[in-house]
């Protein structure tokens, strides 16, 4: 690990440069409001400041909303061919925020337990980090500090931290990170774990929406519901969509599905995007449906993010108070008013 | 910059590319119920519960139960109702076509539980599938087990499987065969009628030395449970195998976890008392 | 033997047959796995029997009933092409204006008057309601969308050749729309019928900076109350939620609570 002090400028100029060698992914303004993580070209706007959460989060760019696993040929003597489809293309994605990584190091830990996931491991490998810190909630909905995740670096490549005189300090942590950042003329810091202690541009307390409990006693206030009448209060205008779950940085279940080329030959095996509260999730090949009720899919969304891999991975809530799901839900449900219901509800 | 972790393409191989099988026999075993020998490249290597993914390139894949016990030899042998667009293709497969086979995975079963014990299955409809990987083994070492009874209910004679080795289990391997139909439905059947809760309150039983084995749809578990339970058996003493819907078989799609575990790699076979903290187990 | 296919049309601007002859990339392909006997857009054979028969257009009239009876007793398989055939599509508007007022609408009060009296004219007067195919006779397979989508036909094509049934998910037009990055619709302070949608469309109206008017017809747990409400939060006013829900899906009871 290496610290560095520079400015805004070099950093932007450095992306500029990164981007002219190899793909960039960095934050850009879209359509009327909104922001997306987009390849940097030679004109686009590189600015941290103004941001809000992306539409779809960085993680997405690993693991795609329609990915190949495999591809196979029948020939003609009989014989099956099948290949893995794997994408070991480098890219950089740069301006992650922490609670964005944050989401990319717990995907880390659920897609290389046990079996691990070769499509997704095989591209995380080959993408580097620029983590950008957080000094002001970057909109009204964010709950990052009262889940944890507002100072995670860690799985960032570099991490960048604005600090108070309008300098950055830059925390090179990867070897990969130290191959970006070779060339650069950024100041070389010898007390860097200082300045980020006393030097950090000033924060506002509370960072964004707070619990009126700790982050670790979250899980707690979520592990002990089953029956609740909060389940159902906040599924009557849910359209079950998945929006919810297809823009949240921690989902990451998915469909599999194959096509067979018009040859009759050739064809592939891809996985999509998939969600628990979409109605056909948990519907079995005889019709069943094991969660056939939009309140039943919310408790296990719910659950799942402060519950089940809370308890399964021992890295706190697996939401990272992004509130992408809330600010995207057209039926106006947010993950944070369901989780501060429970909490204000006390021991049933 | 470009590093490529070589070790992902054998990873992937392992994970999500099927062994090709051979179907080397098929037999209709009800009217929408197929039997299918599988020949595979190498040994399956699996255990009694245990379950493959199974596709037709180009069309899908699902979970199918193993039905043979375990063996040395690269044999797999399958149920499979007609029930879906996965299946119906399958039903077109002809002796000589290729299946994609991954697996096995899951569970299962394992035989320490059952060894100097009372044995009780209890199938309802195609959950006899599953059981018979389990029921092989167990009359294999036949001595090595009490009493073994089976209750087989379905829901009309047409329906009911395995009809020739339900014969074979009562009059070789020593087993009381207990063979139930919902309804006769005006064909001729000279078993019983009624639900497989009916007989458990009658059977010669000791419960405290008896380990149950219960397969079927989703409904028959709470009843069987709880009639087992009012005979006098634990939840330790009764294991359950339950269906969900299955998409990678190796927890990570998501989409077969019931509450906090995940049907593919903690199940598909468990210990009811494993189950206590699972509300969504028998929904 | 390769499937017998043709191609059928009632009340429709036969668009959807043109969005299919417009795949030309496959469409040679398709050909050399399928027989094409009847295409009114592209040829003239009849036959007695048919494997698939896709139907374009909505029912009007008595005969078009006796048609669509006919045809769906010589095929074995009968898709739904298009909205006009799925659910009615932009002409079930007509369902509430009378024939009369709309003619005047049309041609204007003079004409109306004229042909009012004209007993050559009183046909006109029997077309009284725009039904989807399925009010009328059993649909096995429905292609959503106006006009259909390319990739659900040649799904429904390669489901048919291999003896399975096609599987189109029943999600809204919201998860198309996530997938692809969108920002939404309400983001930009418009209103969009995309969560109570059959998706399929790869939500190409809102790619394209439009939004989603609802032509693939409501899902089946369409939470339509919930739509209502987010309309109304839009300050639209319930006599234009009502013909914005009447635009594609007149024949359907989407909107009777409004």
């Amino acid at each position: 690990m290496s610290y560095y002090l520079t400015t805004l400028q070099n950093i932007t100029n450095w992306i500029r440069k990164t981007a002219s060698e190899n793909p960039v992914y960095f934050p850009e303004k879209f359509g009327h409001a909104s922001y997306r993580f987009a390849e940097v070209k030679a004109d686009s706007d590189i600015q941290f400041e103004h941001y809000t959460p992306t539409v779809l989060p960085p993680v997405k760019l690993l693991i795609p909303a329609r990915e190949e696993l495999l591809s196979f040929k029948k020939h003609a003597d009989g014989k099956t061919e099948i290949n893995p489809t794997l994408d070991e293309s480098f890219r950089v994605i740069a301006g992650v925020r922490p609670c964005d990584l944050k989401a990319i190091f717990l995907i880390d830990l659920f897609l290389k337990d046990g079996v691990p996931d070769a499509h997704y491991l095989a591209r995380r490998e080959n993408t580097a980090l620029v983590g950008w810190a957080c000094t002001a909630p970057c909109d009204s909905r964010v709950f990052c500090a009262a889940v944890d995740s507002l100072h995670h670096t860690e799985g960032a490549d570099i991490f960048i931290t604005p600090l108070k005189h309008g300098d950055l300090l830059v925390e090179v942590k990867t070897e990969l990170g130290e191959k970006l950042a070779a060339g650069t003329d950024w100041q070389t810091c010898d007390d860097g774990p200082a300045r980020k202690v006393g030097t950090v541009a000033d924060m506002p307390e509370p960072f964004g929406r707070t619990f009126p409990v700790t982050a670790q006693d979250i899980y707690k206030n979520v592990a002990e519901k089953w029956k609740s009448p909060v389940w159902d209060k906040h599924v009557e205008r849910c359209f079950s969509c998945g929006s919810c779950n297809l823009v949240c940085p921690t989902c990451y279940c998915f469909d599999v599905s194959d096509d067979m080329n018009l040859d009759v030959a050739s064809g592939n095996r891809t996985r999509t995007w998939d969600g628990c509260m979409l109605p056909h999730f948990a519907v079995v090949g005889g019709g069943h449906n094991f969660r056939p009720d939009p309140a039943a899919r919310q408790r296990h969304r719910v659950k799942r993010k402060f519950e089940y891999l809370t308890e399964k991975f021992g890295h706190g809530a697996v939401c990272v108070g992004c509130g992408r799901c809330g600010r995207q839900c057209t039926a106006k449900i947010d993950i944070y008013d369901i989780v501060a219901d429970l909490i204000n509800e006390g021991d049933q | 910059m470009k590093t490529v972790p070589s070790q992902y393409d054998q990873i992937a191989r392992e994970t999500f590319l099927p062994q090709i099988g051979k179907i080397v026999e098929i037999a209709d075993m009800t009217a929408k119920d197929r039997y299918f020998r599988i020949e595979l490249e190498k040994p399956l290597g699996h255990g009694p519960g245990q379950f493959v993914m199974v596709s037709v390139l180009g069309l899908g894949e699902a979970p199918i139960s193993i039905s043979n016990g375990p063996s040395e030899d690269n044999i797999l042998e399958m149920v499979i109702r007609r029930i879906g667009r996965l299946t119906q293709a399958i039903h077109e497969l002809k002796v000589g076509d290729q299946l994609g086979i991954r697996g096995p995975y899951g569970s299962g079963f394992n035989l320490d539980d059952f060894y100097s014990h009372d044995v009780l299955f209890v199938a309802g409809g195609l959950g006899l599938v599953p059981l018979r990987s389990l029921i092989t083994p167990i009359i294999k070492e036949r001595g090595r087990f009490g009493n073994i009874t089976l209750i087989s209910g379905c829901r009309n004679p047409a329906e009911e499987l395995y009809r020739d080795q339900l014969e074979t289990w009562t009059t070789d391997a020593g087993m009381d065969v207990i063979r139930l139909v919902d309804g006769t439905e005006n064909m001729p059947w000279e078993f019983g009628t009624g639900l497989v809760t009916d007989p458990i309150p009658k059977l010669e039983m000791d419960p405290k030395k008896t380990m149950a084995a219960l397969c079927g749809p989703p409904v028959m578990y709470k009843f069987v449970i709880k009639a087992l339970n009012v005979r006098g058996m634990n939840f330790d003493q009764i294991f359950v195998d339950l269906e969900r819907r299955m998409k990678c078989g190796v927890g990570k799609c998501g989409h077969c976890q019931i509450n906090k575990i995940y049907c593919c790699q903690d199940g598909p076979v468990f210990r009811f008392s494993d189950l206590s903290g699972i509300p969504e187990a028998l929904q | 033997m390769k499937p017998k296919v043709a191609f059928f049309d009632f009340a429709s601007c036969e668009g959807c047959q043109l969005a299919i002859l417009n795949c030309e990339d496959i469409l040679l392909d398709i050909l050399n796995l399928v027989n094409l006997v009847e295409f009114r857009e592209a040829l003239s054979e009849k036959a007695p029997r048919y494997d698939i028969a896709f139907v374009e257009g909505s029912i009007h009239r008595d005969e078009d009933i006796e048609r669509l009876q006919n045809l769906r007793s010589r095929t074995t398989v009968l898709v739904a092409l298009g909205a006009c055939a799925c659910n009615g599509n932009v002409q079930a508007r007509s369902n509430f204006v009378a024939p009369a007022v709309n003619y005047e609408v049309i041609y204007g009060e003079e004409a109306r008057n004229r042909v009012q009296v004209d007993a050559d004219h009183w046909s006109l007067w029997s077309h009284t309601r725009v039904r989807p195919l399925d009010a009328v006779v059993k649909v096995d397979a429905y292609l959503r969308g106006c006009p259909v989508v390319p990739a659900e036909f040649l799904h429904l094509v390669k489901s048919v050749l291999h003896g399975t049934t096609p599987f189109f998910p029943p999600d809204a037009v919201c998860v198309e729309c996530k997938k692809n990055g969108n920002e939404c619709v309400l983001e930009r302070g418009e209103t969009c019928m995309g969560p109570i949608t059959w998706g399929g469309c790869n939500s190409i109206c809102v790619n394209n900076g439009y939004v989603c008017d609802g032509c693939r017809g409501t899902l089946p747990h369409a939470n339509i109350d919930s739509h209502i409400t987010l309309m109304r939060e839009h300050n639209i006013k319930d006599e234009d939620i009502r013909n914005r829900y009447r635009l594609f899906l007149g024949a359907e009871p989407i909107g009777r609570g409004v």
